[in-house]
């Protein structure tokens, strides 16, 4: 088998708006994911049971079920009522799909914590809200790190699956360009690349990150 | 306290507290008071309740009887509930100094901001106000040239004098010790005894729970012997270390001095 790359080359143009639309998702979700997660944990640890079992079904449900049925479901099912651009849905479904496993490593971050630290703060003056936000969340965080990266690097990958609603991210931005030259594996091996570029800037994002905060543990 | 030192207001008030956990009662009525500009020790076996009566102080632990007062004010407050008590026990405890067995110091924060937290957050001091009065009470435990360092980059002796540090800057009425020493190795309890020991010159009001019977000699005005809950014998530390009434207070010290004498 011989390999032509000049399709890729073509068509790079819009490879590269892929990865654009792909990254846009990417920080979106990035900061939806953490952010939510972070609230829906503290609520579900903190708050009595009214509030927190509809969040713990939440987080069940998310982590559950594949993320391309939960796609389908918020586009296909919401499209019944209203239309949203795909890009939102696509945004929103990895949004919840992630906030559910960021909200998981919080709460398990966040107990960990010692009762000392929270006594302390207390001692001082501190009431219960302002040493959960001045005292536990600052630690809980700086402990999830590590996993929350992991996380991120999956969720990167994942961005991919919005192919499937039509969000014209990477791998979307390729089928067009796969349909017309038939050549499919120099693509993929290009679009690999790609994603291999941008995982490893992350993971060396994260590395740094650990040990600007390995001090403060 | 005995009557000649009476002379003095009382800044804490300990008025037959009981404290139960489970069926367990762990304080089964306990009297005390301790004089502005006055330190009194507490000694006992663990398990005896010293601890938990400390806790009760600062309201770490909730007593189901009787009354805590500090400076007059009353620190259980059974009538309040919710957010009122909340601003209520939030108020007294920033006049309370609490510095704990195992430092509790904040990891995610350097030494100077662990100083600073509270005055900034709870008195709205501005940072540079802050950064100076932080400064002012690591420089009295010794620590000035610490202040941006991170508490695990500390020994534990550094890391005790800065949760003193951390309590000074407060301003509290009264400071409470519960095992400071307890958890450093021998070769750094001087330090943080000697810090202790320059509050007790200032006058500072002081409540010590500690295993440290000559520290607590030297320093209080008043010692306290609990054990099963109970203050089994008070008197001033002189009497209870060398002549104490009591043949469980004998036993106790027994144990612990045996060595030394």
């Amino acid at each position: 088998m011989e390999f032509d790359f000049t399709p890729v080359v073509t068509y790079f143009p819009t490879l590269l708006k892929g990865v654009g639309v792909g990254t846009l998702v990417a920080i979106v979700v990035a900061f939806m994911s953490i952010v939510g997660g972070l609230i829906v944990a503290v609520i579900s640890i903190y708050t009595n049971k009214v509030v927190s079992w509809p969040l713990r079904f939440f987080i069940w449900l998310f982590m559950t079920t594949p993320l391309l049925l939960q796609l389908y479901f918020l586009y296909f099912g919401l499209g019944e009522w209203i239309l949203i651009p795909a890009i939102v849905v696509g945004i929103l479904g990895l949004g919840f799909h992630y906030m559910a496993y960021n909200a998981d490593i919080f709460i398990a971050t966040i107990k960990s914590v010692s009762n000392g630290q929270y006594e302390a703060s207390r001692s001082l003056g501190f009431g219960h809200w302002n040493t959960i936000l001045y005292i536990i969340v600052p630690q809980a965080f700086i402990r999830s790190i590590p996993q929350l990266g992991n996380n991120m690097i999956l969720m990167v990958k994942d961005t991919s699956v919005l192919s499937a609603i039509g969000v014209a991210e990477l791998v979307y931005a390729s089928q067009y360009a796969i349909s017309v030259s038939f050549r499919p594996f120099e693509f993929f091996i290009v679009i690999a690349i790609m994603y291999y570029v941008i995982n490893i800037l992350m993971e060396l994002g994260q590395a740094w990150l650990e040990r600007q905060t390995a001090y403060r543990r | 306290m005995s009557t000649e030192k009476q002379t003095d207001t009382p800044m804490v008030e300990v008025r037959n507290v009981h404290k139960r956990f489970g069926d367990l009662e762990v304080l089964k009525g306990i009297n005390l008071t301790v004089n502005r500009g006055k330190i009194i020790s507490i000694i006992g076996p663990s398990g005896s309740g010293k601890s938990t009566l400390l806790r009760s102080v600062n309201h770490l632990e909730v007593i189901d009887e009787g009354a805590i007062l500090l400076d007059g004010v009353q620190v259980n407050r059974p009538d309040m509930k919710g957010l009122a008590f909340e601003r209520h026990i939030n108020n007294i405890r920033q006049n309370m100094g609490m510095v704990f067995q195992h430092f509790n110091l904040f990891p995610h924060l350097s030494t100077i901001d662990n100083v600073t937290l509270a005055p900034r957050k709870l008195k709205g001091m501005d940072k540079k106000t802050a950064r100076d009065l932080g400064m002012e009470q690591l420089e009295r435990v010794g620590l000035a040239e610490k202040a941006d360092v991170f508490p695990n980059w500390l020994s534990g002796g550094q890391k005790q004098r800065v949760a003193i540090a951390r309590a000074l800057a407060m301003k509290p009425k009264v400071m409470l010790f519960d095992e400071a020493t307890s958890a450093l190795d021998p070769e750094l309890v001087e330090e943080v005894n000697r810090v202790m020991r320059s509050l007790a010159d200032e006058h500072m009001t002081m409540l010590i729970v500690t295993h440290e019977m000559g520290f607590a000699r030297d320093v209080s005005d008043w010692a306290l012997f609990m054990d099963g809950g109970v203050v089994v014998e008070e008197c001033t530390p002189d009497k209870l270390f060398s002549n104490p009434d009591q043949e469980r207070t004998r036993n106790f010290l027994q144990k612990h001095l045996g060595n030394n004498h």
